[in-house]
């Protein structure tokens, strides 16, 4: 068991050693391609914490997204803020925002909460398409972001990436997550036990949409434009959808696999994206038919295998 | 006081005509949120999906956009009964989120296959009463096709309510609707019940879908605007009353024509999702809901 879990570190050591020395032996074909994926696994892992943990079906993930975005081009455009202090801008205001909307959205139970979320970001996007401060409908560009190098931008993204993963590990084994764990097996139970379920599903959603609109920001370093209708669109949202359900949900593994799998996918189909979302429904929907807990939920229950316990040993 | 009333009347008018719509959009959703408890998030796109079938009837044969129902309606009957029969039904009783997941990837997958075969480009059902206003007294201008819109919602949820009300499968299915087990004992197969149900959803989301690709221009990525507009009637109106949702679809038509009056055009969809947030606060389970 010591041997296997010093193999299980040496693995995930050299994983990251890998990935953070990329741009200087890969291409930059492949380090474009991790930084999507880092970006993609950073977002559904906190879906994932949400859906997978919480059992908040969140359809209103872009609404952080977007925050973030437009905090970052905002701050640094308007204000001339440092691109780090805008995008952690961009953080501070999603939590704000998801406070704020935590006072109604939380009366809302399941499919309530799932269609009040995706509203919610609904009317942000009217909202700033109508707002002329933020350039209408026409969008804005994030000029600042073109002062920093691709690898710069790869390397926050990365972080982004890992952190995420890290962070869900720690959340899961702090009291937090023992609360959300008891939660998730019984309910009722763990509230007579003491745990309070809505101020640890509150907190989940606070995380969530802080880095969330965050991780916006470095996403929208590397797509330097930003314009309502993409940025408060619901495809954000479909694409960590299908990754987290594909790879497992309510595993921290999952949205890795999930990720890779999207970004491979969508590289491979790049001229033609409406058949790699068309591909990535019907495999979603296989999955939740054949296999509920997806790739590596799966494989978690028949080889007893994890890579990243949340349990103490 | 009464200029200002006057000055409202077309919007009023307006805002109830196309509250119709709003209320046939919305029916299927409310049929199905209620027998099968299901929310089906792929409902929006079914709507589209069905003005595309439309549209592609009337390149073949030359008609009007209504005549088109003759194959619209029986094409996404027979969707929607494969749909709940082959799919939903295998994730029923398996907990809420997974329905609401395969629901939700149905809803990709159909928006993209519409993407693929008709490009993004803006469709609409044109018929020559597309264009035409119908004068009422001297200073009130009705479109058409509003009316139009008004009168087949109306219609269809008469019947509606008469199948419900009258027929043995329209009983077996709020038998179905009311206790799933004991209809069971009674000798109902619910699963096929709830296929059929899905299928006469989708037969209101078929008139529904011709009648919004008469009023409005359709693309494949319209689904979405419409299915929350379908959840906010079924909100508004609350489960289990025909009548219900008929009157939700007024007040959100109301709400968003006279959001665009006073605030701009550019607030007509917005006025609707907050009056949707507003009663999924305060009072979730709708303003009519039954007991």
């Amino acid at each position: 068991m010591q041997l296997l879990r010093s193999s299980r570190l040496t693995g995930i050591i050299l994983i990251v050693v890998a990935l953070i020395s990329l741009p200087y032996w890969a291409s930059r074909y492949w380090v474009l391609v991790m930084l999507l994926f880092s970006l993609n696994l950073a977002l559904s892992q906190m879906w994932n914490l949400l859906a997978g943990y919480s059992g908040l079906i969140s359809l209103g993930q872009q609404a952080f997204i977007g925050l973030g975005g437009y905090a970052l081009a905002v701050f640094s455009i308007y204000y001339g803020f440092p691109i780090w202090l805008s995008i952690m801008i961009g953080g501070l205001v999603s939590v704000l925002f998801a406070l704020l909307m935590s006072a109604p959205i939380f009366r809302m139970r399941g499919v309530y909460f799932a269609i009040g979320t995706w509203t919610v970001a609904e009317t942000l996007r009217i909202l700033f398409s109508n707002w002329k401060y933020v350039g209408y409908g026409m969008g804005l560009f994030v000029k600042p972001a073109y002062s920093l190098s691709f690898n710069t931008i790869y390397f926050t993204a990365l972080g982004a990436g890992i952190g995420s993963v890290v962070l869900v590990y720690f959340i899961l084994r702090s009291k937090l997550g023992l609360g959300l764990m008891a939660i998730r097996d019984e309910e009722t139970a763990s509230e007579t036990l003491g745990v309070d379920i809505f101020r640890c599903k509150l907190n989940c959603f606070l995380i969530s949409a802080g880095v969330t609109g965050a991780v916006a920001g470095v996403l929208y370093l590397h797509n330097i434009f930003i314009q309502p209708y993409s940025a408060f669109g619901i495809d954000w949202t479909v694409r960590l959808v299908f990754i987290t359900i594909i790879g497992g949900i309510g595993t921290i593994e999952g949205p890795i696999i999930g990720s890779l799998l999207y970004v491979f996918l969508q590289q491979w189909l790049s001229e033609y994206p409406s058949v790699s979302l068309l591909i990535l429904g019907a495999i979603a929907i296989g999955v939740i038919l054949v296999a509920p807990k997806g790739i590596m939920g799966s494989i978690q229950e028949k080889l007893g295998f994890e890579i990243l316990s949340p349990r103490r040993k | 006081m009464l200029s200002f009333l006057s000055e409202l009347k077309v919007p009023i008018t307006n805002g109830l005509l196309l509250g119709g719509l709003y209320g046939i959009i919305g029916i299927g959703m409310s049929m199905i949120f209620g027998i099968v408890r299901l929310v089906n998030l792929a409902h929006g796109d079914l709507i589209i999906l069905a003005s595309y079938l439309s549209l592609v009837t009337m390149t073949l044969f030359p008609v009007s956009p209504l005549l088109t129902l003759i194959v619209v309606i029986p094409a996404m009957c027979v969707i929607g009964f494969i749909v709940q029969y082959y799919l939903l039904n295998r994730v029923l009783g398996k907990g809420m989120n997974p329905p609401l997941l395969v629901a939700f990837g149905l809803s990709i997958i159909v928006q993209n296959l519409l993407l693929l075969i008709f490009t993004p480009d803006a469709r609409t059902l044109l018929t020559s009463i597309s264009v035409k206003t119908l004068p009422i007294g001297s200073f009130l201008n009705i479109p058409v096709v509003y009316l139009v819109d008004f009168i087949g919602s109306i219609v269809t949820i008469a019947l509606l309510s008469r199948f419900f009300n009258r027929t043995y499968l329209g009983k077996a299915i709020r038998a179905a609707s009311d206790d799933e087990g004991a209809a069971q004992l009674m000798g109902i197969n619910t699963k096929s019940i709830y296929a059929i149900a899905m299928g006469l959803a989708m037969g209101t989301a078929a008139i529904a879908g011709v009648l919004v690709g008469m009023t409005f221009t359709f693309y494949p990525h319209t689904g979405p605007e419409y299915l929350i507009m379908a959840f906010g009637v079924v909100i508004v109106g609350g489960l289990g009353s025909l009548l219900g949702t008929f009157l939700g679809g007024l007040i959100l038509g109301l709400a968003q024509i006279l959001g665009a009056h006073f605030l701009g055009p550019g607030f007509q969809l917005l006025s609707g999702y907050l009056i949707l947030l507003i009663v999924l606060t305060f009072k979730p389970t709708g303003l009519f809901a039954k007991g």
